[in-house]
């Protein structure tokens, strides 16, 4: 059992999330940066659909009621095992009533802990995501207690354990044009191409708003599919990056769609980030 | 190919998506045609996870990333040349959803009727009327995308949304008219509140409706809505095949 003593800035269980089940208008979910989800769960040999913690600007404050292991990946972070200090991307051996504090995430907003088998919290339609209209709650409350599992560990050599240590600083997003981008008139196109602009404050799991204003000209549309990384165009010209709880239809012009890759570099990103987008083809 | 063909066009939208996208006019016989060719792409093409469905497009998600040998575009386009949606046969359901239209379950009915020079009467009557169309789900988990409103009833949203809107809560917005799955921000007005829950994650199907399903509306009265969240009633159904 994990104890949660202080739930830090927002903290939620993640997994692969809830693909599949979008006609129900249920959100994707999962982890923000899958990439640093994926290599929480290879570092310990888990199965590739572990839940995990995802911790955002600031981590728990968590006491543990059983031995495991568990790894931290993705942003940097002060890390206190019983008062010393931990790093990200190694095992962490635990015992019976050990603490651990989580400091401030630095170079990147979103680090994860996965714990040896995974998180044995309660599944809802296949998934232990959590995700507000879905599950009861959207993130991890004080006093909440998480199941995990007694597994036996072995360290694992070889590849894992040279996992590289990423770099969130790249300002690069690299995106596909969106079915309505050839509306937008040229000297539009080329600003979107060009300028850099600014994460706002309004950034979350659902979505990131962009400050710089875009004149939008477009005609309605009526509402349609969009995936996590859609960039819809608003009546006011701001830009909304969807991200993985956002909703799974929408009627503002798509202009821009993420690459995969820039999902998860984005997730890493916050309020008064910069950044801009590389107009790439799928060719 | 006996009926005549929409315009089709084809976009890749992501690394591992395709959206086709149908130049018409979002109606019942496009929607059954994009029923219709959802299955048959289900069917025939590999690697494909899931398709989602929209007002007048399907995004097809596959496994793995498309590669451009693939040719999935041209296999798409003969897939669709050749299928006649006139031939397939789409199994419905119809439901009743109870509705309370009484002004404690109905905080904009009042100014709606003044807007729209009717009489509570005549509003509730227009809307309990037509058999509404469910085009898809989406916006939250289990709302409803509703083609069939009355002209008489299309009214602008609000200016700035109700930030805490019930679950239940039935409103029109623009051309459209729906029901709030849970409680949420909401930009529409609302003129009663369903007892009925229409998303229970807890179910394996958690959305009792789906694309290509019927529904209309009835008034119950105070009591009855009482009754019916009490007991957690489901909606009542009747089979049809289009």
């Amino acid at each position: 059992m994990i104890e949660i003593l202080n739930p830090g800035w927002h903290t939620s269980i993640q997994d692969q999330g809830r693909m599949g089940l979008q006609e129900y208008g249920i959100p994707y979910s999962g982890a923000m940066d899958m990439n640093s989800f994926n290599w929480a769960n290879k570092l310990l040999n888990n199965s590739l659909n572990a839940a995990l913690l995802e911790m955002t600007i600031k981590g728990p404050k968590l006491k543990f009621h059983a031995e495991t292991v568990i790894v931290f990946t993705g942003a940097q972070m002060d890390i206190k095992h019983n008062g010393n200090k931990a790093s990200l991307y190694n095992p962490i051996f635990i015992k019976k009533n050990d603490l651990l504090e989580c400091g401030a995430c630095k170079e990147g907003c979103r680090t994860y802990m996965s714990v040896l088998g995974g998180l044995q919290t309660e599944r809802i339609l296949s998934s232990r995501s959590q995700c507000n209209y879905v599950t009861k709650s959207g993130h991890i409350n004080k006093k909440r207690i998480l199941q995990i599992k007694k597994e036996s560990f072995e360290l694992n050599k070889g590849v894992a354990l040279k996992s590289p240590l990423p770099s969130y600083n790249t300002k690069e997003i690299e995106v596909f044009k969106g079915p309505e981008f050839d509306l937008l008139e040229s000297v539009t196109q080329l600003k979107i191409a060009t300028q850099t602009f600014t994460i706002s404050h309004l950034n979350n799991r659902m979505a990131y708003q962009l400050e710089e204003k875009i004149i939008n000209k477009l005609p309605e549309i009526w509402t349609t599919s969009v995936l996590p990384g859609t960039v819809q165009l608003t009546p006011n010209g701001t830009l909304i990056v969807l991200m993985r709880d956002a909703q799974v239809t929408g009627g503002y012009p798509r202009i821009l769609q993420l690459s995969n890759h820039a999902v998860n570099i984005l997730a890493q990103k916050s309020t008064r980030d910069m950044l801009h987008f590389k107009i790439k083809s799928f060719d | 190919m006996s009926q005549k063909k929409s315009f089709l066009k084809i976009f890749q939208y992501s690394e591992t998506s395709i959206l086709l996208e149908f130049k018409q006019e979002p109606k019942l016989d496009l929607l059954n045609e994009l029923i219709a060719f959802k299955k048959i792409l289900n069917s025939n093409l590999c690697g494909i996870k899931q398709i989602t469905l929209s007002y007048k497009s399907l995004l097809l998600q596959f496994s793995n990333p498309l590669k451009k040998d693939q040719n999935l575009k041209e296999e798409i386009l003969k897939l669709y040349l050749s299928f006649d949606s006139s031939k397939s046969k789409i199994k419905s359901k119809h439901w009743n959803i109870p509705v309370c239209y009484e002004s404690k379950y109905a905080s904009d009915l009042t100014v709606l009727s003044k807007h729209l020079k009717l009489s509570h009467h005549q509003l509730i009557e227009l809307h309990t009327k037509p058999i509404y169309q469910i085009y898809f789900i989406g916006f939250l988990p289990g709302f409803l995308y509703l083609l069939g409103l009355d002209v008489k009833l299309y009214h602008p949203r609000k200016k700035s949304p109700t930030l805490k809107v019930c679950k239940g809560a039935v409103g029109i917005g623009g051309r459209q008219t729906g029901i709030y799955p849970d409680q949420s921000p909401g930009g529409w007005n609302i003129i009663g509140t369903s007892p009925t829950s229409v998303f229970d994650p807890d179910l394996k199907q958690p959305c009792f409706a789906k694309s290509g399903d019927t529904l209309s509306f009835y008034s119950i009265s105070e009591t009855t809505f009482k009754k019916i969240r009490k007991n957690r009633i489901p909606p009542n159904f009747r089979k049809i095949t289009l």
